[in-house]
């Protein structure tokens, strides 16, 4: 007898139904249709995305439906257009205004616009759950987008002044608030999370991380004297460098190290990147509850690295193509420049094919990221999924309605998205 | 199809009331005008009318049914593909093959370019517009706030080696000469433009031939510019120029132009991958493209005003000449001048005479030619 079954309820798995290929085909014909739109079908495209991610998602036998629609998202974009307008424009007159808040234009800027993000992030959720029905009944948020976005705003603050370290409670903390906040029907929502086990499961990736810049800045203190570099900067004039070498001759040796170093940091971060995201996915469905309703995932690391194969193997068959495909271009650029110098047609065809490879390029890659990583995670997320009492779905009440779409406008007006 | 073989009009399906997340087995039956859906006892669930049955996203296979414009959420799903047919040929909204769906993306497709096509119409005319409007309109006092920011950027820009102070030319002692002689050019031209704002001309360490002028009549005249100038009249035919700009307040205009184009392809194309770098470079290239007519009214100016203070007004075709107009080598195509030769004819018809004496002596110019060196 397991735990699941002695507790009273028969557990649930969720089944994820989507065929990889019909998405990677959505995914192709979406990315073909941004580009001759510039852009402009991407609600479309991300209509199309949820319809099918959401559609797929078969819990307790029964799929998850987005009512979503491209013309909401089109709206509440206008609608997040013209209330961006004027707090643009009036930055850019503050920033005209040479006083005291003229100066701090561009941080209250950059903060004031990060606050809105986090408000339009808990605005976009709110506006995808209520576009979210399952057996008849909608899902529903309430609480204050603006207590999210400054609870938000102050957890980055505590998470950049740790160096990472509080991000685990950040997440605990803003997806209990999300969680508390969220309903299926009558059936709240809560979050179980604590965020002191993601930080055991994230510090030593953490510390392989952060020693090589530790050491780094210890480097510096070590070699670096830092009156004779005050010095030596401070005089100004042409020859900065030399005289902070002369001042410091361990200098060199101490920069090479620290671009080696910060070189393997950065490698490591890459490596690891599967790993942390295959641990705050399955940190973080574990500690979905909804009622009695208990979640635990099984997801394993090994399957998010498999994500990443495709992806790589399927890039590297995009860059060999892209790379075939450059070839005749660039003959052709040369001809052009060669037989008319004067024109300047050869720079004209260079800079137009240049910056179209450059926009296919990063929407294929980031097409074959969607069609790969995106798609796995979300496929493992979910078949890794094992729910608790799930019988208890089936007397759940109706409850609320749908809400406006402007915080999905907002979103993506700040390019704050998710799926 | 179904003329032949009798369509199913009775069949399975799964249903939820929207009131409550029971699943019921359930029997549908297409009636004439209604579907209707019974539970396992025959009790009645539903009726819809056709013309309110809408299909809704589902997975494979299964074809997912609501009632259109109800506050209750009533979801009804059926499997048995014979059954889904009838329905899909009875109700107007229920769009199996995805016909309707692929004509809608069509229309996007379609209405996007015209929506691109309007956003190119708005970002060629309408900012342009709207900046030269609206640059006249500004109050001096808000210009020169506008250049005291542009001021800053430029400066860390163009100070390459953070020389600070030293980064001007001529403000050793030694130099007064060199100063008075620059002086006496500026003040020609300052008394004979006779601005609403005053101007500051400053030289600085920069070897390119250029000189440009930024919002709040702040003028930059390039050491380079200096050496490649053969006599006064060639140097003040360059500031005449940039005084031009000043005049129609060029700069300011500049500014609010890029502010709205930033503005216009940064957020309304929004974040498709690779958007940053389709606003840096239609943005380059539409500024350079107001700038071709704007460089040629500005050297309108300046002839004018090298007439109105006695100078030799054709020294601006010589100089231009010479150094080919183009301010940064191996940037043709972009390059924010228009074609040298066809500027050159044009100063040249509009200034016939050879204008004035000299605007400094030889002495002077001497003088003036060394305020960077040393």
């Amino acid at each position: 007898m397991t735990s699941l079954e002695a507790s009273g309820g028969k557990a649930s798995s969720v089944r994820f139904l989507g065929r990889r290929r019909t998405y990677a085909r959505l995914l192709a014909r979406g990315a073909a249709l941004l580009l001759v739109s510039l852009g402009l079908y991407r609600f479309w495209l991300m209509t199309d995305v949820r319809r099918f991610l959401w559609a797929s998602t078969e819990i307790d036998g029964e799929t998850l439906e987005y009512a979503g629609t491209p013309i909401e998202l089109v709206l509440g974009f206008l609608v997040a257009v013209a209330i961006l307008v004027p707090v643009y424009a009036g930055f850019f007159v503050a920033a005209l205004d040479l006083g005291v808040f003229g100066e701090m234009a561009g941080g209250l800027a950059f903060l004031g616009l990060g606050v809105l993000g986090q408000y339009a992030i808990y605005r976009a959720r709110r506006y995808r759950l209520t576009r979210t029905i399952f057996r008849g009944l909608r899902f529903t948020q309430d609480g204050s987008a603006w207590v999210y976005a400054f609870r938000a705003a102050g957890w980055w603050l505590a998470t950049a002044l740790t160096f990472g370290l509080a991000y685990p409670f950040q997440l605990a903390s803003l997806e209990r608030y999300k969680m508390r906040h969220t309903f299926y029907g009558t059936l709240p929502g809560r979050f179980a999370g604590a965020g002191w086990k993601l930080l055991l499961r994230g510090v030593p990736m953490w510390l392989l991380v952060m020693a090589p810049l530790a050491l780094t800045a210890a480097a510096f203190v070590e070699a670096v004297d830092w009156g004779a570099l005050a010095d030596a900067v401070g005089q100004g004039g042409d020859d900065v460098m030399a005289r902070v070498e002369g001042g410091n001759p361990a200098l060199g040796e101490t920069i090479v190290f620290a671009m080696l170093m910060i070189g393997l940091s950065v490698l490591l971060a890459v490596l690891f990147y599967p790993v942390f995201q295959a641990v705050v996915l399955r940190w973080w469905t574990s500690g979905l509850r909804f009622g009695e309703i208990e979640a635990t995932s099984s997801l394993r690391i090994r399957h998010v690295y498999g994500a990443y194969m495709r992806f790589l193997w399927w890039g590297l068959l995009f860059t060999i193509v892209l790379g075939i495909l450059a070839v005749p271009l660039l003959i052709f650029i040369g001809i052009l420049a060669g037989k008319m110098p004067e024109t300047g047609a050869g720079d004209i065809a260079a800079s137009v094919i240049g910056l179209g490879g450059y926009v296919i390029a990063a929407l294929g890659y980031s097409t074959i990221y969607r069609a790969t990583v995106q798609l796995s995670l979300w496929q493992l997320g979910a078949e890794a999924l094992h729910l608790s009492r799930v019988e208890r779905l089936d007397r759940v009440e109706a409850r609320g309605e749908a809400s406006s779409p402007l915080g999905e406008g907002l979103a993506d007006a700040l390019n704050v998205g998710g799926y | 199809m179904s003329d032949v073989t009798v369509p199913a009009t009775t069949g399975a399906g799964v249903f939820f009331d929207g009131r409550i997340s029971t699943r019921r087995d359930a029997r549908v039956t297409l009636g004439a005008r209604t579907l209707t859906i019974d539970d396992a006892e025959g009790r009645l669930l539903a009726e819809w009318p056709y013309e309110e049955i809408e299909g809704l996203p589902g997975p494979d296979g299964v074809l997912r049914l609501g009632r259109h414009g109800q506050v209750r959420l009533e979801r009804l799903t059926i499997t048995d593909p014979a059954l889904a047919a009838t329905i899909d040929a009875r109700a107007a909204n229920v769009d199996r093959s995805g016909g309707l769906q692929h004509r809608q993306r069509l229309a996007v497709v379609g209405l996007s370019f015209v929506a691109v096509a309007t956003l190119l119409m708005v970002a060629w005319f309408g900012v342009p517009a709207v900046a030269a409007r609206v640059a006249p309109l500004l109050p001096v006092a808000v210009e020169r706030k506008l250049g005291a920011a542009v001021d800053v950027q430029i400066r860390s820009a163009l100070d390459t080696k953070h020389a600070g102070a030293a980064f001007e030319c001529g403000n050793d002692a030694g130099k007064a000469d060199a100063r008075a002689a620059f002086a006496k050019v500026t003040q020609r031209l300052e008394a004979a433009a006779a601005l609403p704002q005053p101007l500051r001309f400053t030289i600085v360490h920069r070897p390119e031939s250029n000189a440009f002028a930024i919002p709040g009549g702040q003028v930059y005249v390039f050491e380079g510019l200096i050496d490649a100038a053969h006599d006064a009249d060639e140097l003040a035919g360059v500031l005449a120029h940039e005084l031009g700009h000043v005049a129609h307040r060029d700069g300011t205009r500049a500014v609010l132009q890029g502010a709205g184009l930033s503005f216009l392809f940064g957020m309304v194309l929004g974040d498709f991958v690779g958007g940053g770098a389709v606003v840096i470079a239609a943005k380059t290239v539409l500024q350079s493209s107001y700038s071709r007519e704007v460089e040629a009214a500005a050297d309108v100016y300046g002839v004018g005003l090298m007439q109105k203070a006695g100078g030799n007004a054709r020294a601006l075709a010589a100089i231009l000449a010479r150094i080919g107009g183009a301010t940064e080598p191996g940037m043709k195509i972009l390059r924010d001048h228009p074609d040298t030769r066809a500027r050159v004819a044009t100063i040249e018809r509009l200034a016939p005479g050879s204008g004035g004496p000299a605007m400094l002596s030889p002495a002077e110019w001497t003088a003036l030619r060394g305020i960077c060196k040393g």
